[in-house]
């Protein structure tokens, strides 16, 4: 599987330091689940974590706290690591997808279905799978607030390029776009939608009342 | 407790020590870990907003959290500082109930496939936090303070544009710089 378009670093570290929003995290994290590179890049991220952590200011523990916690050892001993095998890397993606309640499949326009996840969320991101059958098109589009995709399956096609599974798209009010879905397969994404999407061809405008992306 | 920088927290160095616990149970080890680690994750979850109280308790359980886990740390996956960096990171996301991101932080953690078969390699794991760490030091002081209010507050980025009456893409712009600067430090090692 060739990945080709990739989280912004900034994002990366937004992701390492846990100040992404959950449906935004769920994404990234799809993406990490498909790309070792960007594993390596947060572990890397992490190191810087770690040093400052190293050679940061300290704060005094108080009195008796070091005592406290040494006298609960014994009752949490360390957990032998399981020999289980390592989940197959085909598996992952949705592994992780699945942690979240889901609805059930809704036609939202010729060829394309949505399907809502359970995600929490205190600043209104709604997360949804999509999915496209091959060639459709989707009605040209643009952003006001964010749309961080995940390609699942498939392939689509936009002003910035190709899609595959495992690809990762950021797209901001900067971007308009009417993608289209590779032939040959359908396709699925994950989808995570802060604010809103305002269709701008005289189809989208017609459908967005039934869409209410 | 002034640290030269580069030189490690404990003598010896942490890593050994969590190898230590893994193996033997060793609670002087523990002992020792904890004394070097909870004042710096507890300043860490002050910096974030925790209570003293709070931050105590949750600097605890992320020491007991190492211990319990000893057997899960490989140097494979990069240094100790950083891995009780992630732990602090993920109890403190797993605080909210309802709220399932410390899972999915688990689960990517566990996609990172560390071969048993490799002995753990302290020195390249030291050499790249080295790295790293010199690499934060050389930073225009500009990209310095964005690295620590996202890495020590926790600050999303929105929240330091505001803090420093700056424009978001600034913000996002100096952290890419830093990023990218950091990860080239670390190209020529494996």
């Amino acid at each position: 599987m060739k990945i080709t378009h990739h989280p912004t670093d900034e994002t990366l570290a937004a992701f390492v330091n846990a100040t992404l929003c959950e449906g935004n995290t769920l994404v990234v994290a799809t993406h990490l689940a498909h790309c070792p590179a960007c594993r390596k890049a947060v572990r890397e991220m992490s190191e810087v974590g770690g040093g400052l952590l190293d050679k940061g200011e300290t704060t005094p523990i108080s009195d008796g706290a070091r005592e406290k916690c040494l006298a609960k050892l014994d009752a949490v001993p360390p957990e032998p690591t399981e020999a289980g095998t390592p989940m197959p890397e085909a598996e992952r993606p949705m592994s992780l997808v699945s942690l979240y309640e889901d609805g059930k499949w809704q036609w939202v326009g010729p060829g394309v279905y949505r399907k809502f996840l359970d995600v929490p969320s205190l600043e209104g991101t709604r997360v949804f799978m999509l999915k496209a059958a091959p060639g459709t098109r989707l009605p040209d589009h643009r952003h006001v607030g964010t749309e961080w995709t995940c390609v699942l399956k498939g392939a689509f096609i936009h002003d910035h390029g190709r899609f595959g599974a495992g690809d990762f798209d950021e797209a901001d009010d900067s971007v308009a776009h009417n993608p289209y879905v590779e032939e040959g397969e359908e396709c699925i994404c994950l989808v995570a939608l802060n604010g809103e999407v305002e269709m701008t061809g005289w189809l989208g405008r017609l459908i967005q009342p039934l869409l209410r992306l | 407790m002034d640290q030269p920088s580069g030189d490690a927290l404990t003598d010896p160095p942490p890593e050994e020590l969590i190898a230590q616990i893994a193996l033997a149970q060793d609670k002087n080890a523990f002992a020792t870990l904890f004394d070097a680690y909870a004042p710096r994750v507890k300043f860490f979850l002050m910096r974030q907003g925790a209570s003293p109280d709070s931050a105590e308790e949750l600097a605890q359980e992320v020491l007991l959290t190492v211990w319990r886990k000893a057997s899960y740390f490989s140097s494979q996956r990069g240094s100790a500082s950083a891995w009780i960096f992630t732990i602090a990171r993920n109890l403190r996301i797993d605080e909210t109930r309802r709220n399932k991101r410390a899972r999915v932080y688990a689960m990517v953690e566990e996609f990172d496939d560390v071969d048993p078969d490799t002995p753990h390699d302290l020195v390249s794991s030291k050499e790249h936090a080295l790295r790293v760490r010199s690499a934060i030091g050389e930073l225009p002081v500009e990209q310095q303070e964005v690295v620590r209010l996202s890495f020590v507050e926790g600050a999303p980025h929105s929240e330091i544009a505001q803090r420093l009456k700056l424009p978001l893409g600034t913000i996002k712009s100096r952290l890419r710089l830093a990023m990218r600067r950091m990860r080239k430090s670390l190209e020529d090692l494996a």
